[in-house]
């Protein structure tokens, strides 16, 4: 299939818009049902959030790969430092629906933080939780353990000071720290305040001496394994690395393949993993889940 | 032996006294630009817990306190307090840190950080930087008022002896540069204020470096006064300052910097609320010059032992 204006340039990928897997190695190791589930589960989260107005909520449709590959990569002992945004984390990583609901009802959907999971509370300041995280890498390099901390950022980040302190810190001290970036693609060209200076925000990590891939976030498949490298690395010892995910938000209306739900869908279709009673079932239990905790949720709040 | 050195041995005794505390700074591998580290460095068993890092003036107390949530107690050695206004919006982070919900835990982070006039800086010590820090929630700021209690509160806060919140131990550059006592003790003491005068005419609320020329004012001047030096300037120990306004009725609040939006004015609200009834005269704040001054002339930003007196007796004798 040809390249559309809305596939990312020098992105690596191995899921191909029809969901052919160029590369059967990129997914060893890869519970692909279960992370579909999850990307569909973070999905419904995104629509009921959305349904509810909520203040300062904006929606993560389209970009769900590198949040749900995040929390499926990182181990019990490992540190998650989401944004604000970045709430579906917290559901990939085993918050209840229940508690996940009470939270975003009392503390707002930005504030979804839980140390019982090692997911920290998003900052107020933008990009301040980089520079935590580092820190925290930090300290985990320092007391000898294999422990990673991860930290998710969106492109717009990347223009404040502290984006950049955080790789000078983190090559400075090969710190166990990797950073999961989402870049939203623009197909008609970004607008100057989008913060996308120079071709990529993995060539700026490159630049500070930071190992980096840039995958397309519409392949499930490949955001995984980029990510699943950087934290393995990172394990062995092998310092910091950004993991660049050129994101389709999904309000642009896309063609479909741009759908990282729908493209991992066409490979389960395509090798006998999917139908759609399936799809009925697995949709059906988050709905209720989810409709459930936000009814009392919001009884209780 | 000054003050700084011996800081320097009582740091040194610290990292050797909890596996868990490191020190941080550009240059803390070389001893720091103050020579706080210079004890350590000299210890080969201690060396690997000098961890240097870039200069990284905004992310600098956000990193520090993800090393302290990853479980190590880090001591944040600083060459100016004002590094902590380019960090600001991180110190504020880790200090609300521990009132997120979701069961995070508190960031107990030590940032030791010279301050005010001393070293012909100049403009530097006008602001009076602590009413800036007391402000974060979260934060709990210290202050050393003389060469013999500098030991004393750098232990007491590295230890977090009141709580484990992130803290900051301010040490104005007067006191560093003095002579540090040969019998000063190593254990910590923080207390939030102490009575290190007493008298009967009024009381004088001071800290920093204004706490040796309120002493020498009331001395020359045989004043019956009775000194508190406030040793936490955030959170402010509120029963012991109205209590300490109401033995005298005569309150007089002196401190370095110019007094427009500073510390006094808090502790002068304090006495307003809880003491007005009790007071004979209107409360005093004496500071020093306001304006940026040049490097030559930084002592006017400190209040003169003449003014102090001058203001005092007024105070006193009507």
């Amino acid at each position: 299939m040809e390249p559309t204006p809305w596939d990312p340039e020098g992105a690596t990928w191995v899921l191909d818009a029809d969901g052919d897997l160029a590369d059967g190695s990129a997914a060893v190791g890869l519970d692909v049902r279960n992370y579909y589930k999850a990307l569909v589960a973070a999905r419904c989260l995104d629509v009921r959030l959305s349904r509810m107005n909520l203040p300062m909520f904006a929606s993560s449709a389209g970009e769900e790969a590198p949040l749900c590959a995040t929390a499926l990569v990182a181990r019990d002992e490992d540190w998650i430092y989401p944004g604000v945004r970045d709430i579906a984390v917290s559901l990939t990583r085993g918050l209840g629906p229940d508690e996940l609901a009470r939270r975003v009802m009392s503390d707002g959907p930005g504030r979804v933080g839980q140390a019982a999971l090692r997911i920290a509370s998003p900052t107020a300041a933008l990009g301040m939780h980089l520079a935590i995280a580092a820190g925290h890498a930090h300290g985990q390099r320092l007391a000898g353990t294999h422990a990673v901390t991860f930290a998710l950022l969106g492109e717009g980040t990347t223009t404040a000071g502290v984006f950049h302190e955080t790789l000078v810190a983190a090559a400075a001290r090969d710190l166990p720290l990797v950073l999961v970036c989402r870049s939203q693609l623009w197909p008609s060209g970004a607008p100057a305040e989008a913060g996308l200076v120079g071709d990529s925000v993995a060539d700026r990590a490159r630049g500070c001496g930071i190992w980096e891939r840039r995958v397309d976030g519409a392949d499930p498949i490949a955001v995984w394994a980029a990510t699943a490298v950087a934290a393995a690395r990172a394990r062995d010892g092998k310092g910091p690395s950004l993991v660049e995910v050129a994101t389709t938000q999904l309000i642009h209306d896309p063609p479909a393949h741009r759908d990282p739900l729908e493209r991992l869908r066409r490979h389960l279709d395509r090798t006998g993993q999917w139908t759609s009673t399936y799809q009925d079932v697995i949709e059906a239990e988050i709905r209720g889940q989810l409709d459930r905790a936000f009814a009392y949720g919001t009884e209780v709040a | 032996m000054n003050v700084t050195e011996s800081m320097s041995l009582a740091l040194a005794d610290l990292l050797r006294d909890d596996p868990r505390r490191v020190l941080l700074g550009e240059d803390v591998v070389t001893g720091g630009m103050l020579g706080w580290s210079r004890a350590a460095a000299d210890d080969e068993a201690l060396r690997p817990r000098l961890v240097p890092l870039p200069l990284l003036p905004v992310s600098l107390p956000a990193h520090a306190g993800g090393l302290a949530l990853a479980g190590l107690r880090p001591i944040v050695l600083l060459s100016t307090a004002f590094a902590l206004l380019e960090g600001l919006a991180g110190l504020r982070e880790i200090g609300l840190w521990a009132g997120r919900s979701g069961g995070e835990r508190t960031a107990p982070v030590l940032f030791v950080a010279p301050c005010g006039a001393g070293f012909g800086l100049g403009d530097e010590s006008v602001e009076a930087l602590e009413s800036v820090l007391a402000r974060l929630h979260g934060l709990q700021v210290y202050s050393v008022g003389r060469a013999e209690d500098a030991v004393a509160r750098l232990v007491g806060a590295a230890t977090f002896e009141h709580a484990e919140d992130p803290t900051v131990l301010l040490v104005p550059r007067m006191v560093l540069a003095a002579a540090a006592p040969d019998d000063a003790s190593n254990a910590g003491s923080l207390a939030a204020t102490s009575r290190v005068r007493e008298g009967r005419t009024l009381t004088v609320f001071t800290w920093g470096e204004a706490l040796e020329p309120v002493l020498a004012a009331c001395d020359d001047g045989a004043l019956d006064a009775t000194v508190v030096e406030i040793g936490r300037l955030a959170p402010l120990d509120r029963d012991a300052i109205v209590e300490a306004a109401r033995d005298t009725g005569r309150v007089a609040i002196v401190h370095a910097g110019s007094v427009g939006h500073g510390l006094g004015a808090e502790i002068a609200a304090l006495v307003a609320e809880h003491a007005l009834y009790y007071l004979d005269a209107p409360v005093l704040r004496v500071g020093g010059d306001d304006g940026v001054h040049a490097a030559a002339d930084e002592l006017r930003s400190l209040p003169a032992q003449g003014r102090i007196a001058a203001a005092l007796g007024e105070l006193a004798n009507p």
